[in-house]
């Protein structure tokens, strides 16, 4: 009986253990120390004052149907910047899509990854639940230039960025990034 | 040996039920096993990767309105599936992709319930379109299309109850590509 009950319990940490050690990350943090690990750059924060007058962009406007609303919730955006710098994966682009995967716990979900190994222009959209909301990650990297943003939408939201999935990054990215001219 | 006998008549039924579950499982879902295609990645010149689950499909299914009627039309379209995967590679020359490579879709689609339902072959250009259908009794669980083209190789997967017409109306959202399919022909609609 002791040795069922040993075997047991070994399924029981093989099963869960992984993903409870892994529960604490926050998703954000683990992808940005893996852009900069794989790629040997250094992101830089925007600060705070410089996104107050973050507005709509095109592409936002245009998911939404003309009228703009905002697709992040307000306060919900952290975003990360590597500027000016060399991003070569030196063909082994599926191995930096691998490291991210594995960086983000089981609570995410992997929706839409498009690599370009050429121009090294590569984005990916995780996305995991958050009570009534959902948490949106995106990564986009390009040959001198990546981002990391990560911002909570409503449903509603989401179900709208889901009809085009191929946008839904581009969207969030500008919103977070950028003001209008 | 006695002891041994009677361990494994203990553990008999904990193996029994974990090869059940992965039969059930293996045999019932039309969910196809995709990942090992990322390997393309690295060769490819343009790699697109989709994956709308059933618990994204199911939560977000239900904020496509009635009102709008777009809306609605999506929203009877995705109300019952269970899934959306797509893997697309697009190479700069040709060949650079080896049908052994693409071999653990294709074996995938030999077998465990699915059935070829269009197959187009061109060729003068290489293409090969071909489309899956599984059915679990009168329901269909799942659809596949495969589009093997000198340069090119996609899969879409869709989980659930979706026929080729509801598959033609999904092109162009939801990160399914336009696949140019065939028109479905009426007698073959289930």
């Amino acid at each position: 009986m002791a040795k069922i009950l040993r075997l047991g319990a070994a399924i029981v940490l093989a099963v869960f253990m992984p993903s409870a050690v892994r529960a604490d990350r926050d998703g954000f943090n683990e992808t940005v120390r893996v852009i900069e690990q794989f790629y040997h750059v250094k992101h830089q924060n925007i600060p705070v004052l410089a996104r107050a007058g973050v507005k709509a962009t095109r592409t936002a406007a245009k998911i939404r149907g003309g009228d703009y609303k905002r697709l992040a919730e307000v306060g919900s955006v952290r975003v990360a910047f590597f500027e000016d710098q060399t991003f070569d994966s030196h063909g082994e682009i599926a191995s930096f899509k691998a490291a991210i995967q594995h960086a983000l716990n089981a609570e995410w979900s992997g929706l839409v990854q498009t690599l370009a190994p050429k121009t090294e222009e590569q984005t990916y959209v995780y996305v995991r639940d958050a009570g009534k909301h959902f948490h949106v990650l995106i990564v986009t990297i390009e040959k001198h230039e990546a981002t990391v943003v990560q911002a909570t939408v409503a449903p509603d939201i989401l179900a709208q960025l889901l009809k085009n999935p191929d946008e839904m990054g581009k969207a969030l990215t500008d919103e977070a990034t950028l003001s209008d001219p | 040996m006695k002891a041994l006998f009677r361990t494994f008549l203990r553990l008999a039924p904990l193996f029994l039920f974990v090869v059940t579950a992965h039969v059930v499982t293996t045999a019932q879902t039309a969910k196809l096993q995709l990942d090992q295609l990322d390997v393309l990645a690295n060769r490819a010149s343009e790699t697109v990767d989709v994956k709308l689950d059933e618990h994204l499909m199911q939560t977000t299914a239900k904020f496509f309105s009635g009102k709008d009627t777009d809306d609605a039309e999506i929203r009877d379209l995705i109300k019952n599936v269970k899934g959306i995967y797509v893997k697309s590679f697009t190479f700069e020359k040709e060949n650079e992709y080896l049908p052994a490579e693409v071999d653990s879709v294709m074996s995938q689609l030999r077998g465990g319930g699915w059935n070829k339902i269009v197959g187009v072959t061109s060729k003068k250009d290489g293409d090969n379109v071909e489309v899956y259908l599984m059915s679990i009794g009168d329901q269909i669980a799942g659809l596949a299309v495969v589009c093997a083209e000198p340069k090119e190789f996609t899969v879409v997967n869709i989980v659930g109850p979706i026929n080729l017409e509801k598959l033609t109306q999904l092109e162009g959202s939801f990160g399914v590509p336009n696949l140019n399919l065939p028109p479905p022909k009426p007698k073959s609609e289930r």
